[in-house]
Protein backbone atom coordinates (compact mmCIF):
# COMPACT_ATOMS: atom_id res chain seq x y z
CA UNK A 1 0.00 0.00 0.00
CA UNK A 2 1.41 3.39 -0.83
CA UNK A 3 1.93 6.02 1.74
CA UNK A 4 -0.96 9.17 1.45
CA UNK A 5 -0.28 11.86 -0.81
CA UNK A 6 2.66 14.03 -0.26
CA UNK A 7 4.11 12.07 1.95
CA UNK A 8 7.19 11.13 0.90
CA UNK A 9 7.56 14.63 -0.68
CA UNK A 10 7.54 15.98 3.27
CA UNK A 11 9.70 13.58 4.07
CA UNK A 12 12.38 14.68 1.66
CA UNK A 13 12.00 17.97 2.57
CA UNK A 14 12.30 17.59 5.73
CA UNK A 15 15.66 15.26 5.16
CA UNK A 16 16.77 18.37 2.73
CA UNK A 17 16.23 20.88 5.54
CA UNK A 18 18.04 18.51 8.12
CA UNK A 19 21.05 18.09 5.90
CA UNK A 20 21.51 21.76 5.21
CA UNK A 21 21.22 22.94 9.31
CA UNK A 22 23.97 19.93 9.76
CA UNK A 23 26.08 21.32 7.23
CA UNK A 24 25.71 24.79 8.58
CA UNK A 25 26.80 23.83 12.14
CA UNK A 26 29.52 21.66 10.90
CA UNK A 27 30.89 25.14 8.32
CA UNK A 28 30.05 27.88 10.21
CA UNK A 29 32.19 29.76 12.91
CA UNK A 30 29.82 32.35 13.77
CA UNK A 31 28.07 31.61 17.15
CA UNK A 32 24.68 32.66 15.93
CA UNK A 33 24.83 31.44 12.77
CA UNK A 34 25.59 27.96 14.12
CA UNK A 35 22.62 27.89 16.29
CA UNK A 36 20.30 29.29 13.25
CA UNK A 37 21.56 26.11 11.51
CA UNK A 38 20.20 24.12 14.35
CA UNK A 39 16.99 26.35 14.51
CA UNK A 40 16.72 24.94 10.66
CA UNK A 41 17.33 21.14 11.66
CA UNK A 42 14.73 21.37 14.33
CA UNK A 43 12.46 22.51 11.38
CA UNK A 44 13.33 20.06 8.99
CA UNK A 45 12.70 17.91 12.07
CA UNK A 46 9.08 19.24 12.23
CA UNK A 47 8.11 18.49 8.39
CA UNK A 48 9.19 14.67 9.37
CA UNK A 49 6.82 14.44 12.01
CA UNK A 50 4.18 16.19 10.54
CA UNK A 51 4.37 14.05 7.23
CA UNK A 52 4.59 10.69 9.67
CA UNK A 53 1.51 11.98 11.60
CA UNK A 54 -0.55 12.56 7.97
CA UNK A 55 0.92 9.48 7.07
CA UNK A 56 -0.56 7.44 10.56
CA UNK A 57 -3.41 9.45 10.61
CA UNK A 58 -2.94 10.32 14.38
CA UNK A 59 -2.05 13.44 16.37
CA UNK A 60 1.24 12.00 17.54
CA UNK A 61 3.34 13.91 15.47
CA UNK A 62 1.66 17.32 15.85
CA UNK A 63 1.77 17.00 19.24
CA UNK A 64 5.42 16.15 19.22
CA UNK A 65 6.19 19.09 17.17
CA UNK A 66 4.63 21.14 19.32
CA UNK A 67 6.92 20.49 22.35
CA UNK A 68 9.84 20.74 19.44
CA UNK A 69 8.62 24.08 19.24
CA UNK A 70 8.81 24.61 23.54
CA UNK A 71 12.17 23.11 23.65
CA UNK A 72 13.51 25.28 20.85
CA UNK A 73 12.34 28.88 22.80
CA UNK A 74 13.80 27.42 25.71
CA UNK A 75 17.07 26.24 24.21
CA UNK A 76 16.97 29.70 22.09
CA UNK A 77 16.99 31.50 25.35
CA UNK A 78 19.98 29.65 27.10
CA UNK A 79 22.01 29.58 24.39
CA UNK A 80 21.63 33.08 23.25
CA UNK A 81 22.63 34.01 26.45
CA UNK A 82 25.50 32.46 26.80
CA UNK A 83 26.29 33.56 23.21
CA UNK A 84 26.14 36.93 24.86
CA UNK A 85 28.38 36.11 27.65
CA UNK A 86 30.94 34.56 25.45
CA UNK A 87 31.03 37.71 23.61
CA UNK A 88 31.45 39.57 26.50
CA UNK A 89 34.54 37.45 26.78
CA UNK A 90 35.77 37.37 23.97
CA UNK A 91 35.10 40.51 21.73
CA UNK A 92 33.92 37.99 19.04
CA UNK A 93 31.00 35.64 18.05
CA UNK A 94 33.56 33.36 16.64
CA UNK A 95 33.33 29.68 17.47
CA UNK A 96 37.79 29.28 16.96
CA UNK A 97 38.01 31.37 19.68
CA UNK A 98 37.05 29.11 22.49
CA UNK A 99 39.30 26.39 20.64
CA UNK A 100 41.68 25.94 24.11
CA UNK A 101 38.60 23.60 24.71
CA UNK A 102 39.32 21.23 21.98
CA UNK A 103 40.38 18.02 22.83
CA UNK A 104 44.40 17.62 22.77
CA UNK A 105 44.54 15.32 19.98
CA UNK A 106 43.18 18.07 17.73
CA UNK A 107 45.22 20.71 15.52
CA UNK A 108 44.51 24.32 16.08
CA UNK A 109 42.82 26.64 14.08
CA UNK A 110 44.86 29.14 12.20
CA UNK A 111 43.39 31.76 10.65
CA UNK A 112 45.50 32.87 7.58
CA UNK A 113 44.83 36.59 5.83
CA UNK A 114 42.29 37.19 3.76
CA UNK A 115 42.07 38.87 1.02
CA UNK A 116 40.00 42.86 1.53
CA UNK A 117 36.90 42.65 0.68
CA UNK A 118 36.39 45.69 -2.05
CA UNK A 119 32.09 45.76 -1.31
CA UNK A 120 30.99 49.29 -1.13
CA UNK A 121 29.02 50.07 1.69
CA UNK A 122 25.31 49.71 1.62
CA UNK A 123 23.66 53.07 1.65
CA UNK A 124 20.49 53.17 3.53
CA UNK A 125 17.61 55.65 2.94
CA UNK A 126 17.66 59.22 5.10
CA UNK A 127 14.36 60.04 7.01
CA UNK A 128 13.82 63.58 6.51
CA UNK A 129 13.06 65.51 9.63
CA UNK A 130 9.78 66.26 10.29
CA UNK A 131 8.55 68.75 12.95
CA UNK A 132 9.98 71.29 14.87
CA UNK A 133 11.42 70.67 18.00
CA UNK A 134 9.75 71.95 20.77
CA UNK A 135 11.34 74.61 23.70
CA UNK A 136 11.97 72.06 26.38
CA UNK A 137 11.62 73.65 29.85
CA UNK A 138 14.35 72.89 32.09
CA UNK A 139 12.59 73.31 35.32
CA UNK A 140 9.90 71.24 34.27
CA UNK A 141 11.87 68.46 33.55
CA UNK A 142 13.60 68.76 36.79
CA UNK A 143 10.15 68.78 38.74
CA UNK A 144 9.29 65.63 36.82
CA UNK A 145 12.09 63.91 37.86
CA UNK A 146 10.55 61.66 40.61
CA UNK A 147 7.47 61.10 39.13
CA UNK B 1 -23.52 27.70 -9.72
CA UNK B 2 -21.13 29.19 -12.28
CA UNK B 3 -19.41 25.80 -12.15
CA UNK B 4 -22.73 24.43 -13.42
CA UNK B 5 -23.00 26.34 -16.19
CA UNK B 6 -20.00 26.26 -17.27
CA UNK B 7 -19.75 21.76 -16.84
CA UNK B 8 -17.43 21.61 -20.24
CA UNK B 9 -14.37 23.49 -18.51
CA UNK B 10 -12.24 21.38 -16.49
CA UNK B 11 -10.81 22.56 -13.15
CA UNK B 12 -7.08 23.20 -14.38
CA UNK B 13 -8.38 25.20 -17.32
CA UNK B 14 -10.43 27.10 -15.40
CA UNK B 15 -7.65 27.46 -12.52
CA UNK B 16 -5.29 28.87 -15.36
CA UNK B 17 -7.79 31.21 -15.98
CA UNK B 18 -8.10 32.58 -12.83
CA UNK B 19 -4.05 32.46 -12.38
CA UNK B 20 -3.78 34.49 -15.85
CA UNK B 21 -6.67 36.98 -15.08
CA UNK B 22 -5.38 37.78 -11.51
CA UNK B 23 -1.89 38.29 -13.13
CA UNK B 24 -2.89 40.05 -15.65
CA UNK B 25 -5.52 42.67 -13.23
CA UNK B 26 -2.58 43.11 -11.35
CA UNK B 27 -0.42 44.67 -14.12
CA UNK B 28 -2.65 46.78 -15.23
CA UNK B 29 -3.78 48.16 -11.60
CA UNK B 30 -0.17 48.52 -10.46
CA UNK B 31 1.28 52.28 -11.71
CA UNK B 32 3.90 52.24 -14.62
CA UNK B 33 4.05 55.56 -15.53
CA UNK B 34 0.84 56.44 -18.06
CA UNK B 35 -1.60 59.89 -17.50
CA UNK B 36 -4.93 60.59 -18.18
CA UNK B 37 -7.23 58.63 -19.94
CA UNK B 38 -4.98 55.76 -20.64
CA UNK B 39 -4.26 55.39 -16.52
CA UNK B 40 -8.25 55.39 -16.17
CA UNK B 41 -8.77 52.95 -19.13
CA UNK B 42 -6.44 50.32 -17.88
CA UNK B 43 -7.43 50.98 -14.33
CA UNK B 44 -11.15 50.24 -14.91
CA UNK B 45 -10.01 47.32 -16.95
CA UNK B 46 -7.72 45.83 -14.43
CA UNK B 47 -10.77 46.33 -12.32
CA UNK B 48 -13.18 43.96 -14.50
CA UNK B 49 -9.95 41.64 -15.19
CA UNK B 50 -10.12 41.17 -11.12
CA UNK B 51 -13.47 40.47 -10.83
CA UNK B 52 -13.38 37.49 -13.52
CA UNK B 53 -10.05 36.42 -12.00
CA UNK B 54 -12.36 35.80 -8.46
CA UNK B 55 -15.37 34.86 -10.77
CA UNK B 56 -12.93 31.69 -12.00
CA UNK B 57 -11.22 31.16 -8.64
CA UNK B 58 -14.95 30.89 -6.95
CA UNK B 59 -16.16 29.10 -9.70
CA UNK B 60 -13.02 26.50 -8.86
CA UNK B 61 -13.26 26.78 -5.64
CA UNK B 62 -14.84 23.66 -4.47
CA UNK B 63 -13.22 21.76 -7.41
CA UNK B 64 -9.69 22.43 -5.67
CA UNK B 65 -9.23 19.09 -4.01
CA UNK B 66 -5.84 17.45 -5.30
CA UNK B 67 -5.49 19.76 -8.34
CA UNK B 68 -3.49 23.09 -6.25
CA UNK B 69 -2.47 21.07 -3.53
CA UNK B 70 0.70 19.83 -5.35
CA UNK B 71 1.68 22.72 -6.78
CA UNK B 72 1.28 24.70 -3.97
CA UNK B 73 3.28 22.25 -2.22
CA UNK B 74 6.08 22.39 -4.40
CA UNK B 75 6.46 26.20 -4.40
CA UNK B 76 6.28 26.44 -0.53
CA UNK B 77 8.56 23.29 -0.30
CA UNK B 78 11.35 25.54 -2.95
CA UNK B 79 10.86 28.93 -0.89
CA UNK B 80 11.81 26.68 2.12
CA UNK B 81 14.70 25.18 0.88
CA UNK B 82 16.53 27.35 -1.13
CA UNK B 83 16.22 30.01 1.79
CA UNK B 84 17.42 27.66 3.64
CA UNK B 85 20.44 27.22 1.65
CA UNK B 86 20.80 31.08 1.71
CA UNK B 87 20.69 30.65 5.39
CA UNK B 88 23.58 28.50 5.33
CA UNK B 89 25.82 30.04 3.05
CA UNK B 90 25.02 33.97 3.76
CA UNK B 91 28.18 35.69 4.40
CA UNK B 92 26.49 38.47 6.88
CA UNK B 93 24.84 36.71 10.12
CA UNK B 94 21.93 39.19 9.62
CA UNK B 95 21.08 38.05 6.36
CA UNK B 96 21.45 34.56 7.80
CA UNK B 97 18.50 35.08 10.17
CA UNK B 98 16.65 37.12 7.74
CA UNK B 99 16.40 34.19 5.18
CA UNK B 100 15.86 32.08 7.94
CA UNK B 101 12.40 33.86 8.67
CA UNK B 102 11.87 33.10 5.16
CA UNK B 103 12.98 29.60 5.84
CA UNK B 104 10.23 29.77 8.34
CA UNK B 105 7.51 31.04 6.11
CA UNK B 106 8.36 27.68 3.28
CA UNK B 107 7.84 25.33 6.68
CA UNK B 108 5.01 27.24 7.77
CA UNK B 109 3.93 26.79 3.95
CA UNK B 110 4.47 23.18 3.83
CA UNK B 111 3.29 22.24 7.26
CA UNK B 112 -0.43 23.98 5.88
CA UNK B 113 0.01 21.74 2.78
CA UNK B 114 0.46 18.91 5.00
CA UNK B 115 -2.53 19.31 6.90
CA UNK B 116 -1.34 20.74 10.23
CA UNK B 117 -2.92 24.40 9.97
CA UNK B 118 -2.54 24.77 14.30
CA UNK B 119 1.59 24.39 13.90
CA UNK B 120 1.93 26.16 10.39
CA UNK B 121 0.16 29.23 12.07
CA UNK B 122 2.25 28.46 15.36
CA UNK B 123 5.70 28.25 13.35
CA UNK B 124 5.27 31.85 12.18
CA UNK B 125 4.09 33.18 15.71
CA UNK B 126 6.66 31.77 17.45
CA UNK B 127 9.47 30.89 15.73
CA UNK B 128 9.67 33.64 13.81
CA UNK B 129 7.57 36.57 15.82
CA UNK B 130 9.77 35.53 19.16
CA UNK B 131 12.83 33.09 18.56
CA UNK B 132 14.18 35.11 14.96
CA UNK B 133 13.57 38.73 16.86
CA UNK B 134 15.83 37.21 20.16
CA UNK B 135 18.26 36.00 17.77
CA UNK B 136 18.60 39.80 15.78
CA UNK B 137 18.55 41.45 19.22
CA UNK B 138 21.36 39.52 20.23
CA UNK B 139 23.14 40.12 16.59
CA UNK B 140 22.26 43.72 17.40
CA UNK B 141 23.92 43.68 20.61
CA UNK B 142 26.89 41.91 19.67
CA UNK B 143 28.03 41.73 16.07
CA UNK B 144 30.90 44.29 14.87
CA UNK B 145 30.19 46.59 12.09
CA UNK B 146 30.97 45.03 9.12
CA UNK B 147 31.97 41.59 8.03
CA UNK B 148 33.82 40.02 10.69
CA UNK B 149 36.92 37.59 9.10
CA UNK B 150 35.56 34.90 11.04
CA UNK B 151 31.99 35.40 8.76
CA UNK B 152 34.22 35.18 5.46
CA UNK B 153 35.54 31.51 6.18
CA UNK B 154 34.59 27.96 7.09
CA UNK B 155 35.63 25.50 9.19
CA UNK B 156 36.38 22.21 6.95
CA UNK B 157 33.87 23.34 4.19
CA UNK B 158 34.67 20.51 1.96
CA UNK B 159 34.41 17.56 4.67
CA UNK B 160 31.30 19.72 5.79
CA UNK B 161 29.75 19.66 2.74
CA UNK B 162 30.03 15.97 1.40
CA UNK B 163 28.89 14.60 4.69
CA UNK B 164 25.87 16.97 4.80
CA UNK B 165 25.26 15.56 0.49
CA UNK B 166 26.00 12.09 2.10
CA UNK B 167 23.46 12.54 4.79
CA UNK B 168 21.20 13.55 2.25
CA UNK B 169 21.58 10.82 0.12
CA UNK B 170 21.01 8.07 2.64
CA UNK B 171 17.81 9.80 4.04
CA UNK B 172 16.78 10.04 0.36
CA UNK B 173 17.63 6.23 -0.13
CA UNK B 174 15.52 5.04 2.85
CA UNK B 175 12.75 7.43 2.48
CA UNK B 176 12.45 6.03 -1.16
CA UNK B 177 12.40 2.38 0.08
CA UNK B 178 9.43 2.99 1.80
CA UNK B 179 7.32 2.78 -1.38
CA UNK B 180 8.73 0.10 -2.63
CA UNK B 181 8.59 -2.64 0.69
CA UNK B 182 4.96 -3.16 2.42
CA UNK B 183 5.62 -1.51 6.17
CA UNK B 184 4.09 -3.28 9.26
CA UNK B 185 3.09 0.06 9.96
CA UNK B 186 0.61 0.40 6.34
CA UNK B 187 -2.26 -2.12 8.30
CA UNK B 188 -3.44 0.75 10.65
CA UNK B 189 -7.20 0.82 9.86
CA UNK B 190 -7.24 4.76 9.98
CA UNK B 191 -4.39 4.35 6.81
CA UNK B 192 -7.06 4.27 3.83
CA UNK B 193 -9.78 6.42 5.29
CA UNK B 194 -7.20 9.16 5.06
CA UNK B 195 -5.86 8.62 1.88
CA UNK B 196 -9.35 8.93 0.94
CA UNK B 197 -9.94 12.44 2.54
CA UNK B 198 -6.35 13.83 1.55
CA UNK B 199 -7.18 13.20 -1.78
CA UNK B 200 -9.84 15.90 -1.58
CA UNK B 201 -14.01 15.50 -0.41
CA UNK B 202 -15.03 15.91 -4.76
CA UNK B 203 -13.46 12.48 -4.56
CA UNK B 204 -13.67 10.78 -0.98
CA UNK B 205 -16.66 8.13 -2.02
CA UNK B 206 -18.20 8.13 1.28
CA UNK B 207 -18.71 11.02 4.03
CA UNK B 208 -18.21 8.51 6.57
CA UNK B 209 -14.74 7.24 5.69
CA UNK B 210 -13.90 10.87 5.90
CA UNK B 211 -15.92 12.11 9.23
CA UNK B 212 -14.53 9.14 11.38
CA UNK B 213 -10.59 9.14 10.56
CA UNK B 214 -8.10 10.41 12.76
CA UNK B 215 -7.00 12.37 9.89
CA UNK B 216 -5.67 16.28 9.88
CA UNK B 217 -7.71 18.15 7.36
CA UNK B 218 -10.75 17.47 9.96
CA UNK B 219 -12.71 20.76 10.26
CA UNK B 220 -12.46 20.83 14.01
CA UNK B 221 -8.56 20.63 13.91
CA UNK B 222 -7.75 22.75 16.71
CA UNK B 223 -10.31 21.30 18.82
CA UNK B 224 -9.14 17.53 18.19
CA UNK B 225 -5.40 18.40 18.40
CA UNK B 226 -6.12 19.76 22.29
CA UNK B 227 -7.90 17.48 23.04
CA UNK B 228 -5.33 15.18 22.42
CA UNK B 229 -2.64 17.27 23.82
CA UNK B 230 -4.57 18.14 27.00
CA UNK B 231 -5.94 14.42 27.31
CA UNK B 232 -3.35 11.73 26.12
CA UNK B 233 0.24 14.15 27.05
CA UNK B 234 -1.07 16.24 30.19
CA UNK B 235 2.02 15.15 32.03
CA UNK B 236 4.11 16.59 29.20
CA UNK B 237 2.52 19.72 28.90
CA UNK B 238 3.32 20.10 32.49
CA UNK B 239 6.37 19.24 31.82
CA UNK B 240 6.76 21.45 29.13
CA UNK B 241 5.82 24.15 31.24
CA UNK B 242 8.07 23.78 34.50
CA UNK B 243 10.77 23.31 31.80
CA UNK B 244 9.73 27.05 29.79
CA UNK B 245 9.87 28.24 33.43
CA UNK B 246 13.16 26.40 34.50
CA UNK B 247 14.60 27.90 31.20
CA UNK B 248 13.27 31.47 32.37
CA UNK B 249 14.69 31.72 35.11
CA UNK B 250 18.26 30.77 34.45
CA UNK B 251 19.05 32.65 31.40
CA UNK B 252 17.91 35.82 33.88
CA UNK B 253 20.17 34.24 36.67
CA UNK B 254 23.39 33.59 34.01
CA UNK B 255 22.49 36.69 32.43
CA UNK B 256 22.31 39.38 35.52
CA UNK B 257 25.34 37.26 38.11
CA UNK B 258 27.70 38.71 34.93
CA UNK B 259 25.87 42.22 34.84
CA UNK B 260 26.37 42.46 38.47
CA UNK B 261 30.08 42.71 38.36
CA UNK B 262 30.63 46.04 36.34
CA UNK B 263 27.39 48.20 36.31
CA UNK B 264 25.33 48.36 39.61
CA UNK B 265 21.59 48.70 39.64
CA UNK B 266 21.99 52.60 40.58
CA UNK B 267 23.63 53.59 37.60
CA UNK B 268 20.44 53.38 35.20
CA UNK B 269 20.33 55.75 31.84
CA UNK B 270 18.99 58.84 33.85
CA UNK B 271 21.54 60.15 35.11
CA UNK B 272 23.40 59.75 31.60
CA UNK B 273 24.50 63.41 30.77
Amino acid sequence: MTPAPLVLDGLVVGAILFALGLVGILARRNLIVMFLCAELMLQGISVSLVSWSRHHGDWGGHVLVIFVLTVAACEAAVALVFVLQAFARTGRLDAAAWQSLRESNLPRTVDHELPAVDTVPPTFPRLTPAGVEPAVDEDALLEREHV
Amino acid sequence: MIASLLPAISPGTLLSAAVASTAGSLWLLLPRGQTGTAERASRWLGALLGVAALACFIATGHRLGGLGEEAVFLLVSLVAVVSGAATVVSRSPVYAAIWFAMTLAGVAGVLLVLGAQFLGVATIVVYAGAILVMFLFVLMLAQPAGLAPYDRVSNEPLLSAVAGAVLLGVLSLSIGRLTAEPAACCTMPSKASLAAAAAGPATAADPAAVGQAGDALANDHVARLGAELFGRHLLSVEVAGVLLLVALVGSVAIISRSGASDAGPSTTGRTAP
